[in-house]
């Protein structure tokens, strides 16, 4: 019993007894450890310690009552523990940041009880909602909502998909299987009947979408998968990055960063597309080198260049 | 004694009190202590340390009344005390909902869910919708920010790391990152801040050291708007499909022709040049700056330099 801390005891006893002593009729013992999280068992050898608890001379009207009946407890006398503690910074983050971010997802009741909720939480830690706001990505609300839509009636999705990667525009049947926002961009996770294999999908680059009548019950609900892991077959190039292109270690996840004189920073990084990598290189022009690689991420950056360079010249 | 009932007795007697008790009072008012009066402070500073730990706020002040001045301990009820938020069950719901609903990195909010009533059974999406990413100073941000409190952190920009100060106002995340808005007391202005580039920790001042002001809006600008300068109004011309994401990054009214083709081309005012090119050539051999002149002649000789390596 008592491997759980005496702090982590009190806390919850400093929460639970002010919302047990607002209810004059108390409260059922399973309705407490559900939501305080609490076994049974715990709840009764701390509540066992409650009703010792007073202050000095400690004469009996002044302890505080636990009252156990019929499988209920009730609380009175609990005067100074008669509100709960004040939040923390990070408890009141939690609420607000993850309030703020289910309010931000396309569909969400500006009116509803999700932001009312956030409003009065805000108003007795002394701000206004808006001390915290969350962009979840810039793909289009009815999009994300068609989508979330399609999930729930499990129903298979046809799309007319940028691969950004690729360079190319192609149609595709999916089989949607989540969607969900994470790192400032919504993204659809599901079976692509094109692939043949599960994909990630960017819906900002979703061109058309097209809900279909093909039931995808039977396609099996995978496991919450991160959005980009580089395999083992991954080309990895070595780049070495002059100080105004450091923001790159920043922005893509690198393997291996080196620092080099004057500020510059030798990376590793994962190449998992041609067409991603030539932008870095064009965007980074003379401030990054090339310096180990495959023959094509190699050439990559003059081959781009030519390319771009033959649409400016033939005007 | 179970020192959670010591815990519960010292919490109840400092909050009962009407003037700060020392702490021999504390020793003879509150059962469980040892007598022997190293062990009691020993037991007494741990005690004190767990509860603060917890954000009981336990001060230290003069005890009044005495001849010589002694400090004695106290905590404010209305320091301590959770103002009743007055939540509807579906409005606690909701909140349950959100917490399960969305991951916030490495901080966990059911103990926030306890101070208002609980966690309670919610019907919603099984798996996350969202998760968002934590850093070390947003928690301190946060907490400066409730209590209107400065903030003082090493900040690295591109050029090199320095000491900012800030009375901060607002944190946003937009686009995968977390920003504070603040006053900036270097240069007297409103400035956005990347908690990414907060280098160590954040150090907080005093509570109520500035007021907040009314009106603070995140100051959303794409990065070829940043800068000083005259900005210049660039013609970019992007090939169908991209066009349709050109309009998306750039904004609708940007665009001022739509060929038969499915081109378009969009009118930009450009202040940071090097930015935007970056864009252009995001698009690759998609599209091309047409005007003015000596920034399309830029762009060639970018390339060439590049075509040359």
């Amino acid at each position: 019993m008592s491997r759980v801390s005496a702090s982590a005891r009190l806390r919850r006893i400093l929460a639970l007894v002010p919302w047990l002593a607002s209810r004059p009729d108390g409260a059922p013992i399973d309705e407490i450890c559900q939501r305080f999280g609490v076994e049974r068992d715990q709840l009764l050898a701390d509540l066992d310690v409650l009703w010792m608890v007073g202050v000095h001379p400690f004469s009996p009207d002044e302890l505080i009552d636990v009252i156990i009946d019929d499988d209920r407890v009730s609380i009175r006398l609990a005067d100074w523990f008669r509100q709960p503690l004040r939040l923390t910074p990070d408890q009141a983050l939690a609420l607000v940041a993850t309030g703020q971010s289910l309010a931000a997802v396309p569909g969400s009741d500006p009116d509803g009880p999700l932001a009312r909720g956030i409003a009065k939480v805000a108003a007795v830690l002394g701000v206004e909602a808006d001390a915290l706001e969350v962009e979840l990505g810039e793909a289009e609300d009815e999009l994300v909502q068609t989508l979330q839509r399609a999930v729930d009636a499990r129903r298979r999705v046809h799309l007319d998909y940028y691969s950004y990667g690729r360079d190319e525009l192609t149609g595709r049947d999916v089989d949607p299987l989540r969607v969900f926002a994470e790192g400032g961009q919504w993204y659809l996770h599901g079976y692509c009947h094109l692939s043949e294999d599960e994909r990630v999908f960017r819906i900002d680059r979703i061109r058309d979408l097209e809900v279909l009548d093909v039931s995808t019950d039977g396609t099996a609900r995978p496991e919450v998968s991160g959005v980009f892991q580089p395999s083992a077959e991954t080309p990895r190039v070595v780049l070495d990055l002059a100080p105004p292109a450091r923001w790159v270690v920043e922005q893509y996840p690198t393997e291996v960063v080196e620092e080099l004189e004057g500020g510059a920073l030798r990376a590793t990084l994962a190449v998992s597309s041609l067409a991603w990598f030539e932008r870095l290189l064009l965007r980074l022009g003379p401030d990054v080198t090339v310096v180990e690689g495959p023959d094509e991420l190699l050439r990559a950056g003059r081959h781009a260049a030519r390319r771009v360079l033959a649409r400016y010249r033939s005007r | 004694m179970d020192k959670l009932e010591r815990l519960l007795n010292l919490t109840a007697t400092l909050l009962d009190t009407e003037r700060a008790l020392t702490a021999d009072e504390i020793r003879e008012l509150v059962p469980g202590y040892p007598d022997n009066p190293a062990s009691f402070r020993r037991a007494f500073e741990r005690d004190k340390d767990d509860l603060r730990e917890m954000g009981i706020p336990i001060r230290l002040e003069p005890v009044h009344g005495e001849e010589r001045p002694i400090d004695g301990y106290r905590i404010h009820r209305s320091e301590y005390y959770l103002a009743d938020p007055g939540l509807e069950p579906d409005e606690l719901a909701a909140l349950n909902l959100a917490l399960r609903a969305v991951r916030l990195d490495g901080i966990q909010g059911v103990e926030a869910l306890w101070k208002l009533g609980g966690a309670v059974e919610v019907e919603g999406p099984a798996s996350e919708v969202a998760s968002l990413p934590s850093e070390p100073a947003l928690v301190p941000l946060f907490g400066a920010i409730l209590d209107c409190r400065t903030a003082t952190f090493e900040y690295r920009s591109s050029e090199r790391t320095a000491t900012r100060t800030i009375d901060p106002y607002r944190l946003d995340y937009r686009r995968g990152h977390w920003y504070v808005t603040g006053l900036d007391h270097l240069t007297g202005q409103r400035r956005q801040f990347r908690l990414d580039r907060i280098i160590g920790q954040v150090q907080a001042g005093e509570p109520g050291e500035f007021e907040r002001p009314a009106d603070v809006a995140f100051e959303d600008s794409q990065p070829w708007e940043l800068g000083e300068g005259e900005p210049v109004t660039v013609r970019l011309l992007v090939d169908e499909p991209q066009a349709v994401w050109a309009a998306r990054q750039l904004g609708d009214e940007a665009m001022v022709e739509r060929r038969d083709d499915g081109s378009a081309v969009f009118e930009v005012d450009v202040v940071n040049w090097p930015a935007f090119r970056g864009l252009a050539l995001s698009y690759l051999d998609h599209a091309e700056v047409l005007e003015p002149a000596e920034l399309r002649d830029d762009v060639v000789a970018w390339l060439e330099a590049i075509e040359a390596r």
